[in-house]
């Protein structure tokens, strides 16, 4: 645009971060920094603050998730699959917060070779959509192996063992291997995440047009009811909560099982407990069994070291547990029937189906439909396998790392490792390895690891508190590319809207009184909120509370049997979420954008899931 | 010959005996929707009144003498002189005696089954062809011998200006244009509109569009205020778009002289939506059965009772074929396109940014 104020946001070269933040940059790869080089490229983009992937300022180490996306997802677009007029997303920080931007179409020219491209390759991928994904599936668990198999040094030895020098020397030792086995985990993850994208361009690309379709049969259709068409119940994502209801059950049918699981413990207490009956030992080796892959789902997104896992934290699929095995003693059913949600589906695709006008149309409808539910359950089936099993297992190999670091003195907790970014840890464990080689009594710069350690908490924290700018940059012409529309909604609407609150003076959260989202689940409900930023508080939430968090995740679901209500900043209608909260019943407004920062625990609040609309009836 | 029918008694094969708006009253009755009570006079009924009163024979006479062109803006006058004429002639007559005592019959029927003595009702017209809105209907009669002048005031109502001058233009007499009238209880409107079961601007078949505001229906009708809107998906049954306006105003009845008055509403009542979430879904599934009895989509008047509880207090009160989008013709609007053509024409897509 000619205008360089107006229809624009603020150059990102000249947006200033809060001085709390001062010495943030060098916790990331110096090419997601604004950059002189790029500017004049960089400041006619548009770029904003990617609240799906990185709600919460971002540890240098979790940044590799993104750094991974950003080449995949957008080499799937541009190269492997090549939709025509789309291209990929660029990412920078901003302080610990990440930008996106949708780059523009290319060139006619090269439109057309893609669409060439498209043709020949994509079709082929829907005709051999099944196929294709359990080969997807068995190299995916392949790799998850071969990264549980990465071995960490878990120490480095006085003298290397005999058994690697006679009778004859392996000739390469802890303190290659212990580099070498960081780069290997490194590569895996990168190796994960280009596999992750494989189908599921495709599968946002069939979703959208299916939306497309349906709208234009049916003009005044919601995003809700495109979801609940194309939503498939026997996913993935549904497993580790299906894995409790059984062990539930199967508590309930053992003799003493139930009452030490409802207890008040801990679940190395009821563990031990059970270890002392047959019953008890019977129920633990199902649950042994079911663990892995099931409970290496993520407490959270899976894309924050914090988050924990429920194979890391037991107590938490064990107060699930606890309150199913109630329920069921109180003769209730915990379990959806999947069968019931299948059927619901095929019946509003036929009530659909039915008002289509002309046979042309209802052909054409059959055909989309088909298309879209043939690889649509790749966008649930991936994200467990990948965002959650994967992820944990990276988590714990990396905390090893942690381990052995603290153990050597280079950083005070095992999670400072996450303190630093991909190319800082080989740094640092090649400083360690070195001392180690060189001899004893050989000095390390354990200090500065702390103190930096120490400076980029302090910064993340210091970030928490800060409420960066949606947007900066130029809004673009037009935008192609599917995950820009599909997950962020970015539309005029939206960038107008942001644009608009630039002009505005700053409103303090708390003159606020009601915030607008999607109407994402029928009802209303008043209650008491129950803000939930760190999404490791979630075992605080208490029955009757409406649930207040930036976005809520697939390994939430037990959790709504609890809950009043849930409001969140981000998310459309047909998030896995979303669809979650209509089957369980559970109003809800989804995408206020402000809710987590407008409304505080305690206060009480109305929510409206009929219009979206929450308000707050009483501040704490 | 049967010239008085209860609702129960009648159905859309009575068309042309009572008047569609009866004959659909009648049905809805019979398939078990929720449709004020009451009771419909045939056509029959005002060709008896016409013939034994000998109000015809007048009418006739008068009309002899009388000439004006329906084209002519100059002639409106001369119009509204006739219509008084005739109009005088008929509201002189009494009913037949035997008649007035059977409709007396009905009326107390209508009067027991609602539980309250001399009942208010309305007296509406229902033509057997489509003239909608012609004709006029009187609201809040009490009595039985209100009830019986008031249809002699619905009869007369065919002579009114806007329906000689009707007939008129289409060539048609102008002495005689029997109609049915509909005698119902009514309805003591909390809130009240219209309803489409498809979306009258977009044609969409999958939704159904209500307008209300509080009151009777008259301000929805005439545009007297700018309704609520809801648009609700008939096969998930959710809201998918609500417009609550600011409704300044709303018509209640003057129970005394059955006439509707505008009056204000109170300002917390004017921003705030007129019909719950359940009402509205009631409404909406009941448009819906209205739908698929007729096999067409509906459009119809609806008032919620204050004097009920819900569901009870959900009344249709007419329904009527969709006129404009059930008569297009229908064309294909994803142009005959596979799935994959579909994928590839939404792979080529873009989405405008920047206006």
């Amino acid at each position: 645009m000619a205008d360089e104020k107006a229809g624009r946001f603020p150059d990102p070269h000249e947006y200033q971060v809060p001085p709390e933040l001062e010495g943030w940059e060098e916790m990331y790869p110096s090419h997601y920094l604004f950059s002189k080089e790029r500017q004049d490229w960089e400041k006619n983009q548009f770029w904003y603050l990617d609240k799906i992937h990185a709600p919460e300022p971002m540890p240098p180490l979790d940044l590799i998730f993104q750094e991974a996306w950003q080449i995949s997802l957008s080499q799937y677009t541009t190269r492997v699959f090549c939709i025509p007029p789309a291209q990929g997303i660029a990412q920078r920080m901003i302080g610990p917060y990440m930008y996106i931007c949708a780059i523009a179409p290319p060139p006619d020219e090269v439109i057309g070779e893609k669409a060439q491209l498209f043709e020949k390759r994509v079709f082929y991928v829907f005709e051999h959509y099944n196929e294709l994904w359990d080969k997807w599936l068995t190299k995916f668990k392949a790799l998850g192996e071969e990264m549980k198999a990465v071995e960490v040094p878990k120490e480095l030895p006085k003298f290397v063992p005999e058994d690697q020098v006679l009778p004859a020397p392996t000739g390469c030792y802890v303190s290659y291997d212990l580099v070498a086995a960081f780069d290997t985990l490194v590569n895996k993850m990168f190796k994960g995440w280009q596999y992750h994208f494989e189908m599921l361009n495709l599968t946002y690309l069939a979703y959208l047009m299916f939306g497309d379709v349906t709208r234009k049969l049916f003009p005044d259709i919601s995003e809700s009811a495109i979801g609940k068409m194309v939503a498939g119940a026997y996913v993935s994502m549904f497993r580790p909560e299906e894995e409790l209801c059984q062990l539930s059950r199967l508590a309930t049918s053992l003799s003493g099982v139930a009452e030490i699981l409802k207890g008040e413990t801990t679940a190395d207490q009821k563990k031990t407990e059970l270890k002392k009956s047959e019953d008890g030992k019977k129920w633990l080796e199902a649950f042994d069994k079911a663990k892995d892959p099931w409970f290496y789902v993520s407490c959270g997104s899976g894309w924050f070291h914090h988050e924990g896992s429920w194979i890391t934290n037991l107590d938490i699929p064990f107060s699930y547990i606890k309150s199913y095995v109630e329920r069921l003693e109180k003769g209730e059913t915990i379990e959806r029937s999947l069968d019931e949600v299948d059927k619901e589906r095929d019946e509003t695709v036929a009530k659909y189906r039915e008002l289509i006008t002309t046979d042309e149309d209802r052909e054409s409808f059959d055909g989309a439909y088909k298309t879209v539910r043939t690889i649509y359950r790749y966008a649930e089936d991936h994200l467990f396998w990948v965002e959650h099993w994967f992820h944990t297992i990276w988590f714990s190999k990396i905390r090893d790392f942690g381990k052995l670091l603290v153990d050597n003195g280079m950083i005070n907790e095992v999670d400072d490792i996450f303190m630093f970014n991909r190319y800082e840890i080989p740094e640092i464990l090649t400083e360690v390895v070195t001392g180690w080689a060189l001899g004893v009594d050989i000095p390390l710069r354990s200090d500065y690891y702390k103190a930096k350690a120490d400076k980029r908490k302090k910064i993340l924290k210091a970030a928490n508190e800060w409420n960066p700018i949606p947007a900066l940059g130029v809004p673009p012409e037009e935008v192609a590319e599917p995950f820009t529309i599909m997950l962020w909604g970015v539309t005029t609407d939206k960038v107008q809207e942001w644009l608009k609150g630039m002009g505005e003076g700053e409103v303090r959260p708390e003159d606020i009184s009601e915030i607008k989202g999607f109407a994402s689940s029928a009802g209303v409900v008043e209650g008491p909120a129950r803000v939930l930023k760190r999404l490791k508080e979630i075992v605080d939430i208490q029955p009757g509370e409406i649930l207040v968090c930036p976005t809520p995740n697939p390994s939430w679901a037990p959790i709504f049997t609890k809950i009043k209500g849930a409001i969140t900043d981000i998310g459309g209608l047909t998030s896995h979420a979303a669809i979650v909260c209509r089957e369980y019943g559970v109003p809800s407004v989804t995408g206020t954008g402000v809710g987590t920062s407008v409304i505080k625990t305690g206060d009480k609040i109305r929510l409206d899931g009929d219009r979206g609309i929450v308000t707050i009836l009483e501040r704490c | 010959m049967k010239w008085i029918y209860r609702f129960d008694e009648l159905g859309k094969e009575h068309n042309d005996i009572v008047g569609k708006k009866c004959a659909n009253l009648g049905e809805m009755t019979r398939v078990g929707f929720r449709v004020p009570p009451g009771f419909a006079l045939t056509l029959g009924a005002y060709e008896r009144f016409m013939k034994e009163t000998g109000a015809i024979e007048e009418i006739r006479r008068y009309l002899a003498t009388f000439s004006a062109d329906p084209d002519n803006t100059a002639d409106m006058t001369k119009y509204d002189k006739a219509s008084e004429e005739m109009r005088g002639i008929l509201e002189s007559k009494e009913m037949p005696e035997d008649m007035e005592n059977v409709i007396k019959q009905y009326y107390e029927g209508v009067s027991k089954t609602a539980g309250i003595s001399d009942v208010p009702v309305a007296t509406r017209s229902a033509g057997p062809g489509s003239h909608p809105g012609q004709y006029e209907t009187y609201l809040c009669i009490s009595g039985s011998s209100e009830v019986v002048k008031n249809i002699i005031r619905v009869w007369s109502s065919t002579f009114n200006p806007r329906s000689i001058i009707a007939r008129a233009r289409l060539g048609l007499s102008l002495e005689y244009d029997p109609i049915g009238v509909a005698v119902l209880k009514m309805v003591n409107a909390r809130s009240a509109g219209v309803m489409f079961t498809l979306n009258p601007v977009s044609g969409d078949p999958s939704v159904a569009v209500i307008e209300g505001n509080w009151g009777l229906g008259e301000s929805v009708v005439s545009g007297a205020v700018t309704p609520d809107v809801w648009t609700v998906d008939k096969v998930i049954l959710e809201i998918v778009k609500e417009s609550v306006s600011t409704k300044p105003k709303e018509y209640l009845l003057d129970t005394k002289t059955g006439k509707t008055m505008l009056v204000d509403l109170p300002p917390e009542r004017q921003n705030i939506p007129c019909l719950s979430k359940e009402e509205i879904l009631e409404l909406v599934k009941t448009g819906m059965k209205v739908e698929e009895h007729y096999g067409i989509a509906q459009d119809t008047e609806w008032a919620i009772d204050d004097d009920l509880p819900f569901p009870e207090n959900v009344f249709m009160l007419q329904c009527r074929p969709e006129q404009v989008w059930s008569k297009r013709k229908k064309e294909s609007v994803l142009g005959k396109k596979s799935g994959y053509e579909l994928l590839m024409a939404r792979a080529m897509k873009r989405i405008k940014i920047q206006e």
